[in-house]
């Protein structure tokens, strides 16, 4: 069994560094040197990486020329706090953009989950959407 | 959707949010924030937030919100087209094996213990430990883990990079290759930071002289030990799960997620039929089943723990669920002492035990609905008319209902040491569970 040396010697707390400089050179302390040089190879590791697929790009949708007179979806994801952002956000559009119809809609499902049909909603009867994660 | 929307989400999530839009192919997508966390705020101060600047671009937070959805699309927005994903080169090195373990740790692909460096040759030697072909698909696509895994794809070759890399032998292999066959890898991404539990049923435990007896869940031997580490790394590497503030958002992370809970079941000392079998498994095959959930705990804190005679087990596992997440399940972990004398109780079956809890833990209407998993999880499922949850949500407050939405979302596996009668609870539901025997 070979003894990784440099192991021993740091294990008690000597440098391995301390016996090289020291003397002349025993025909052990060649083999510990031979040994080093083992240790110092140089080798290849293979990545661990599996394979992303490519992303598609989708086009974002064409902006408004103006929010005044539209509707604006607010969709509420379920997570806490989301809601009650909205709700206040709505209060602010009644505020500020008078004009502007707000129609809060709570995602059906789990956070995740996707929703085609209230999509499809926004899209006939919505000019724009907000979404609020919540957290 | 076709209409122009802007997401809100919180500050917290800017890494999170922009990565995920990327990866779903909208990596300019206009994302607006505010402070973190909004949950819990009164109205009042919801709409100081609104009023407020938006905390990463620091513009004013409702105008950037109206700008989202009026200003003109940029080139570089309506750009459509494929892009590829880099993970970095095939190979690292040639380098010494100093430098290479600092290199793997520094890219993310280590659990930051030294790994085993995976040199073609040692790949190779795994790929010995199954009959499988090196470059078959083991996934194409992975339905996404946590918040957003996106769909990786890997090979057996890579599933053994990562096999080296975790210390496991050739001889583990197939029960590596089961646990990613079921197309959800470790490092669950939630804010819940939950966690796994693999459970090993069938031969292949003393094939691998798996630990099953005294210690039996701690570091005394490799299979245990390397297969659960296993998972972790596979979770970091053939997805892109694990990283921080992207993919992995677990608040105070999971001391788990370094072994994973590693249960090889003492079927010979347990009275009762072993795990897998009640997953439509025969007794003989080899299978691991994969638990998912937030903790484990010692159910030698329960109320009445410390009662000698005629030790009531079943009312101690009860008192644990009481502070569980209700809606995932729980793996009670019983030493064979437990399991004897619940047999000696008359429960000769896992079924009854799992009956008598399932009815005799409960809590009010009430504490379900303003519980955290009902609220998130459940609340939504209630909407969509899901039974039980819809009617929980319409009875009166005081109504007591079970803790568990079903009886058999507790289960039972067995083991340990006997050096005295404890379990302990695991908050964790079943997900999948794989044969191995197909992976030899």
């Amino acid at each position: 069994m070979k003894l990784n040396r440099r192991k021993l010697l740091s294990l008690l707390g000597a440098s391995p560094g301390l016996l090289a400089g020291s003397g002349t050179e025993s025909g052990q302390q060649r083999n510990t040197r031979q040994s080093s040089v083992a240790a110092e190879r140089r080798i290849v590791a293979v990545s661990p990486k599996g394979t992303p697929p490519p992303i598609t790009l989708s086009a974002m949708a064409l902006r408004l020329d103006t929010l005044e007179g539209k509707t604006i979806y607010m969709v509420d994801t379920g997570f806490f706090g989301g809601g009650a952002l909205l709700q206040g956000m709505q209060g602010w559009f009644q505020q500020n953009l008078p004009s502007v119809q707000t129609v809060f809609r709570k995602k059906a499902g789990v956070y995740a989950e996707d929703d085609p049909k209230l999509w499809a909603e926004i899209k006939a009867h919505g000019n724009a959407a907000i979404m609020a994660i919540g957290h | 959707m076709g209409v122009p929307s802007v997401p809100i989400i919180t500050r917290e999530y800017v890494d999170l949010a922009k990565a995920t839009a990327a990866r779903r192919g909208m990596p300019r997508e206009r994302i607006t924030f505010t402070p973190h966390p909004i949950w819990g705020r009164t109205s009042a101060e919801l709409i100081a937030i609104l009023g407020g600047a938006d905390p990463v671009s620091g513009r004013p937070l409702m105008r950037e919100i109206t700008d989202a959805l009026t200003v003109p699309l940029s080139t570089e927005e309506k750009k459509v087209g494929i892009e590829n994903v880099s993970v970095g080169p095939p190979v690292y090195g040639p380098d010494t094996l100093d430098n290479l373990q600092e290199l793997l740790m520094a890219n993310g692909m280590t659990d930051y213990m030294p790994i085993i460096i995976p040199t073609e040759e040692k790949v190779e030697a795994m790929l010995q430990g199954t009959s499988h072909g090196a470059d078959e698909v083991l996934r194409k696509s992975i339905e996404g883990v946590g918040y957003e895994s996106a769909q990786w794809g890997f090979t057996v070759r890579q599933v053994a990079v990562n096999a080296v890399m975790a210390g496991c032998r050739p001889d583990f292999f197939p029960v590596v290759l089961a646990m990613a066959s079921v197309g959800q890898l470790g490092l669950f991404g939630s804010t819940t930071s939950s966690s796994t539990s693999l459970v090993i049923n069938g031969p292949i435990r003393d094939k691998l002289n798996m630990n099953y007896g005294l210690g039996a869940l701690s570091p005394f031997a490799q299979a245990n030990a390397t297969i659960g580490r296993c998972w972790t790394l596979m979770g970091k590497n053939l997805t892109p799960g694990g990283v921080p503030g992207d993919t992995y958002q677990g608040g105070q992370g999971n001391n788990l997620d370094y072994n994973n809970l590693v249960i090889a079941e003492d079927e010979k000392s347990s009275p009762w039929p072993p795990l897998h079998t009640q997953f439509g498994f025969k007794a003989e095959e080899s299978v691991v089943s994969i638990f998912g959930g937030p903790d484990v705990r010692q159910g030698h804190g329960a109320k009445g723990a410390g009662v000698a005679e005629n030790a009531k087990f079943d009312e101690q596992m009860s008192f644990m669920f009481q502070s569980m997440v209700g809606g995932s399940g729980a793996l009670v972990i019983c030493d064979p002492l437990v399991a004897k004398r619940l047999v000696e109780q008359g429960y000769d079956a896992k079924s009854k035990l799992a009956d008598w809890l399932w009815k005799n833990t409960q809590r009010t209407a009430k504490d379900f609905r303003e519980s955290f998993l009902a609220y998130v999880h459940l609340y939504p499922l209630a909407l969509q008319g899901r039974e039980p949850y819809a009617t929980w949500y319409k009875l009166p407050d005081d109504t007591m209902i079970p803790f568990f939405p079903r009886a058999d979302q507790i289960n039972f596996v067995v083991c340990g040491g006997q050096a005295n009668a404890f379990f302990q609870v695991a908050n964790m539901n079943h997900g999948r569970s794989a044969s191995i025997d197909k992976w030899m």
